[in-house]
């Protein structure tokens, strides 16, 4: 079958959903299919881009490609599901959140004034209209598929997918918490870092990069961190499976977040999470006291959680492989099975 | 709003607080001449009824704004606003403006009372809905009926269809009322709400099955003679149960009571159903006349009947079918809550409504923009206004409702 996979692309941004569809495709080729990555940059502001650069992608002719037809194409996040296709199936990373539960918040982007309240219903009137044409709708986790059903009444089958590929293995803990999540404001590092503030004993390290490094950076050293975090930026795959093997624990607590890879590579590495109650798609997964440890989004309860997990080998250990069995579960096989039948 | 008294005034109460989550709302009262200064949007709620509207429709001449359409049919609310303070040529505009030399002749002949009142007789076929669709910046109906008559009438701007939200659920004890099943009907008893066939489908039922009973709620319009007609029909014993005009906690313990609610009208004027939204709410099965947005009820919670000759014979064949068949009754009422929490959900109605309004009051300035921006690139890789290529852009923002 050939299969176009459209993904949205920021400029010299890369995170969980560019990971995501790279697999998609490797993984669609290595089962046979004819497929390709077809993406289309994306600015969102100023006043109407949003809705104009999204528009582009309803311009694409997607149906056929060097006079050979296009049997399938797989939409993944906003804008990219604008396009249009006989056979659009719809597997839905995130709606444009800021036109949704992130609007009114420091996330949010459209002011009050009556044009820009008035733009944001026209993107949630756009995700109504082409999302109803997906001739199949899935959702990478509960809560995207909950924030869709109630921002348009449209049902999307829940789908995960598999966290991105690393030498995955077990080791013996070395101590510290590892958060290896995009460095932006919604992944919530602070958390982690005032936690660490709160008690002495606590040692991370931050396996990753993103624009709000520096502040994390500036954060850190207010506190007098030193030597207790470690900011090592974008590590190799080799790298960071080394560091997942041996932390005591992930730290994953972002807000209302959509899906989630990091709970899911915590536990291919047989390792518990900490998350907190408000984190969204972890919590499809994060149980409290069977896979992990879920607490309020306050830095005293994570640094408790934190503490406890280090010190409770074998608890950790047990949550760690109850995530496993989890983590197994969700396959390739399997999400293209159901994403192609 | 309350303490006005109409169907469209509770609705107004019932919405607003789920309204101000979403959006600053400042009530202008009777008597206001100009809405409040800074406003984004000013909304009127219209009606077909003088007394409740007409100093709202005086306000929207004033300024143009959002019209919550309860009503398609606004003849007698235009009757009211002319005849009512003797400007029969008022009138007379309205009508020729929308139907043309015939629709003066004809309000020639209501003025000089040679033809009966057009909006007592023939409202459906005179709607008089256009001035206040030429005044709508944009519209939310509560039906597909409302939407394609204003279409159909030539309306152009946004429409939003949002249904009518549902009250929740009250704490209130049914009332006593014996009755195996008991069926109810209420609003006001008249012509209009096919009271006529209702008591004749109901007779039939009853000689069939004795202990059914019709409760009647609603006071008697002029002219109709209840008394008569249930004493033509064998029905002046105690198969029939009579209350007037009564308080709200005491219409929900009524309706509470019924097994079976039945909710009929010919002619619609495309208004939505307060007491049979209220039926939903509880969970009761409902019999409707299969006419605008009553049609558009779910197969599941209504038996609809066609309005025409088989009338009766339609309505009692639904009425039996939900005496016999309590399985039946007990499916629509599943139904009936599901769509009441569902669809009609007030919250969820109040977010689609503040969705209206948003896009009503700042969509142009969007839609400008964007197709501004859109036009400047294709202009500047040489795509000229009207060539194919830009016909195709056209389509497919049309697609999208970027080019609406």
């Amino acid at each position: 079958m050939r299969i176009a996979v459209l993904r949205p692309q920021v400029p010299f941004a890369r995170g969980g959903a560019e990971i995501f569809t790279d697999e998609l495709v490797d993984e669609l080729r290595a089962r046979g299919h004819d497929a390709d990555l077809v993406s289309v940059p994306f600015k969102w502001y100023p006043g109407t881009r949003v809705l104009t650069q999204a528009f582009l992608w309803r311009l694409l002719d997607l149906e056929e490609a060097d006079g050979r037809p296009i049997d399938l194409v797989v939409a993944t996040k906003f804008p990219s599901y604008v396009v249009r296709h006989p056979e659009k199936r719809v597997w839905l990373v995130h709606q444009f959140r800021q036109a949704y539960e992130l609007d009114g918040t420091e996330l949010g982007q459209f002011g009050p004034s009556a044009a820009e309240r008035a733009l944001r219903r026209e993107v949630q009137e756009l995700d109504r209209r082409a999302l109803s044409e997906a001739t199949r709708l899935f959702a990478t986790s509960a809560n995207v598929a909950g924030r869709l059903e109630r921002s348009t009444g449209l049902v999307a089958e829940v789908l995960p997918h598999p966290p991105q590929r690393l030498p995955y293995r077990s080791g013996r803990s070395a101590g510290f918490v590892l958060s290896a999540s995009r460095l932006d404001r919604a992944k919530r590092l602070d958390l982690l870092l005032e936690a660490l503030a709160l008690d002495p004993s606590l040692e991370a390290v931050i396996a990753s990069d993103g624009p709000d490094r520096g502040r994390l950076e500036d954060l850190a050293r207010g506190k007098g961190l030193n030597g207790r975090v470690r900011f090592e930026g974008r590590v190799s795959a080799e790298r960071l499976a080394e560091l997942y093997a041996t932390c005591s624990s992930v730290y994953y607590a972002p807000v209302d977040e959509d899906f989630g890879m990091g709970p899911y590579e915590a536990f291919l590495s047989a390792k518990p999470v900490i998350t907190t109650t408000d984190a969204g798609g972890p919590l499809d997964i994060v149980t409290d006291r069977r896979t992990g440890l879920v607490v309020a989004p306050e830095a005293a309860a994570i640094a408790g959680a934190a503490a406890w997990l280090r010190e409770h080998e074998t608890d950790a250990a047990a949550f760690g492989t109850a995530g496993k069995t989890l983590a197994d579960e969700v396959t390739w096989d399997r999400a293209i099975g159901r994403l192609l039948s | 709003m309350p303490p006005e008294t109409s169907g469209i005034a509770d609705y107004s109460a019932l919405l607003l607080p789920e309204l101000r989550r979403h959006l600053d709302v400042e009530i202008v009262k009777r008597g206001a001449k100009r809405p409040p200064r800074g406003v984004d949007l000013v909304v009127y709620q219209i009606g077909n009824n003088p007394d409740a509207h007409g100093w709202i429709l005086d306000a929207l001449r004033r300024v143009p704004g959002a019209v919550v359409l309860h009503d398609f049919v606004l003849h007698h609310l235009v009757a009211g606003v002319t005849i009512g303070r003797r400007d029969g040529h008022g009138y007379l505009d309205a009508m020729e403006r929308e139907h043309g030399v015939v629709g003066r002749l004809l309000g020639h002949g209501v003025l000089d009372k040679r033809l009966p009142p057009l909006w007592e007789v023939r409202p459906e076929e005179f709607p008089l809905a256009g001035e206040v669709l030429g005044l709508a910046r944009g519209l939310v109906v509560h039906s597909r009926h409302v939407e394609e008559r204003a279409r159909a009438a030539g309306y152009e701007g946004p429409i939003a269809r949002v249904s009518h939200p549902a009250w929740p659920e009250p704490h209130v004890e049914p009332a006593a009322i014996d009755g195996s099943p008991l069926i109810g009907s209420f609003g006001n008893v008249n012509i209009s709400k096919r009271i006529p066939q209702l008591l004749e489908a109901f007779a039939r039922v009853r000689r069939e099955h004795p202990g059914a009973r019709l409760l009647l709620v609603g006071a008697v319009s002029p002219g109709f003679d209840l008394d008569r007609r249930l004493q033509r029909l064998g029905l002046d014993g105690d198969g029939i149960i009579r209350e007037g005009h009564i308080e709200e906690r005491r219409l929900w313990s009524l309706m509470a009571a019924c097994d079976v609610h039945v909710s009929l009208r010919s002619p619609t004027m495309g208004e939505t159903s307060g007491t049979a939204i209220r039926a939903l709410t509880l969970g009761k099965p409902l019999v409707v006349s299969n006419v605008g947005w009553f049609s558009e009820l779910p197969e599941g919670v209504a038996l609809k009947v066609s309005v025409g000759d088989h009338e009766v014979d339609d309505l009692a064949a639904a009425l039996r079918l939900l005496v016999e068949r309590p399985e039946a009754r007990e499916r629509m009422a599943v139904a009936a809550r599901a769509l009441a929490t569902g669809e009609h959900n007030v919250a969820r109605v109040a977010e689609r409504q503040a969705a209206a309004f948003e896009r009503i009051a700042g969509g142009v300035a969007v839609a400008d923009e964007t197709l501004r921006d859109v036009s400047r690139a294709a202009a500047g890789v040489g795509i000229a206004s009207g060539s194919a290529e830009a016909s195709e852009i056209a389509r497919r923002l049309t697609e999208v409702g970027l080019g609406d």
